[in-house]
């Protein structure tokens, strides 16, 4: 399968509401191979979501095993469809960037621990794991995709929190 | 539109903190027909400044720009200034290599901001971003300064760290260092 081209936005799929995959045939598996071989393709990358190359499905791929930041904690390859999170705890804030939106970074907090529930791609069966870390990071990251939020819409703060802190007198 | 076919301006609009400044700006900004490429406004002290990078096809000159503000400047008290800005730095460049943080504080005294920068400067590390502040009770001032630069190729988070070792003795201020280099996703 080739990699496909990584959407842009204004690209109108990227804020739009994916549609629940209601059975993994051999259109979801081809779907997954391409978002694999795009993830691989891109510098980089540790997770392509379908609405990147133009689906809208709930399905995207994620594997943070090779990155500096997520390669001593992370479940390797996943391959989510239809994932929803069951719980979650914490908070912190990291610095994201996305292939969907070149030039600009932002601070986005996030959830360290996340529970998620999927059908994994590989074989269509439901399963949960829970994420730590970069890993968590980056799922909730591609997660947002599939419901049509970029990492801009949850900017924290344009400065250094510290100093958006008013005088209590 | 190609760059050379537009000139690009450093703008800076600065006066005492008021409703309607930057609604006043990019009003004749958009009138002009000129380009916000790049800008950061904030607050300081009840001043409030503006830093912008605009373009304007050409022919556009930096006179006509500054007379367009003169109304303005006048009837809300700010200080207006612009630079044209060669074609080579219009071009937009991203620092590259590892970004940091640097968080400096410490009891008020002076100093602090000159000797942590000379340090960075003296090891070519790029600041992109800085904003200082004095906090604390009055009679005991706490200055904070936070600081992202940009790592040239070969100095290491902790290397830097090690770097300010003295300055922390010498000016007995807390130092502390950290990678935010944006994840990509």
């Amino acid at each position: 399968m080739p990699a496909q081209t990584i959407l842009q936005y204004p690209h109108p799929v990227l804020k739009k509401v994916c549609h629940t995959v209601t059975a993994i045939d051999e259109a979801i598996r081809g779907l997954i191979d391409d978002l694999i071989e795009t993830m691989r393709e891109g510098p980089g990358s540790v997770g392509v979501a379908a609405p990147q190359i133009g689906v809208t499905l709930r399905v995207c791929v994620i594997d943070v095993s090779g990155s500096r930041h997520g390669k001593d904690n992370n479940h390797g390859l996943l391959l989510m469809v239809n994932p929803e999170i069951v719980d979650r705890s914490g908070n912190a804030v990291m610095r994201e960037g996305c292939m969907s939106v070149p030039d600009y970074t932002g601070d986005v907090e996030r959830s360290t621990e996340v529970r998620v529930r999927f059908l994994d791609g590989a074989d269509g069966s439901e399963r949960e794991i829970t994420a730590s870390g970069f890993e968590a990071v980056a799922i909730q990251h591609e997660m947002d995709h599939l419901d049509g939020i970029l990492f801009l819409d949850r900017i924290v703060s344009i400065k250094t929190g510290l100093f958006r802190r008013k005088n209590y007198k | 539109m190609t760059k050379d076919s537009v000139v690009h301006f450093a703008l800076s609009v600065v006066g005492k903190d008021r409703p309607g400044i930057v609604a006043g700006t990019t009003g004749i900004l958009y009138r002009l027909g000129c380009n916000i490429e790049d800008s950061s406004s904030t607050m300081l002290g009840g001043e409030f400044a503006m830093i912008l990078i605009i373009s304007h096809p050409k022919p556009f000159t930096k006179s006509r720009l500054l007379e367009e503000f003169r109304v303005l400047g006048e009837d809300m008290g700010l200080t207006v200034s612009a630079r044209t800005m060669t074609p080579d730095e219009a071009e937009y460049r991203a620092p590259e290599g590892e970004i940091c943080m640097l968080s400096v504080y410490g009891s008020d005294k002076p100093g602090i901001v000159y000797r942590v920068t000379k340090e960075l400067a003296e090891r070519s590390i790029n600041i992109t971003d800085l904003n200082t502040k004095l906090v604390g009770k009055k009679g005991e001032p706490v200055y904070v300064m936070m600081i992202e630069a940009a790592l040239p190729e070969g100095i290491s988070v902790d290397q830097v760290s090690a770097m300010l070792e003295e300055i922390r003795k010498e000016l007995n201020v807390e130092i502390s260092v950290r990678s935010i280099t944006p994840v990509s996703l």
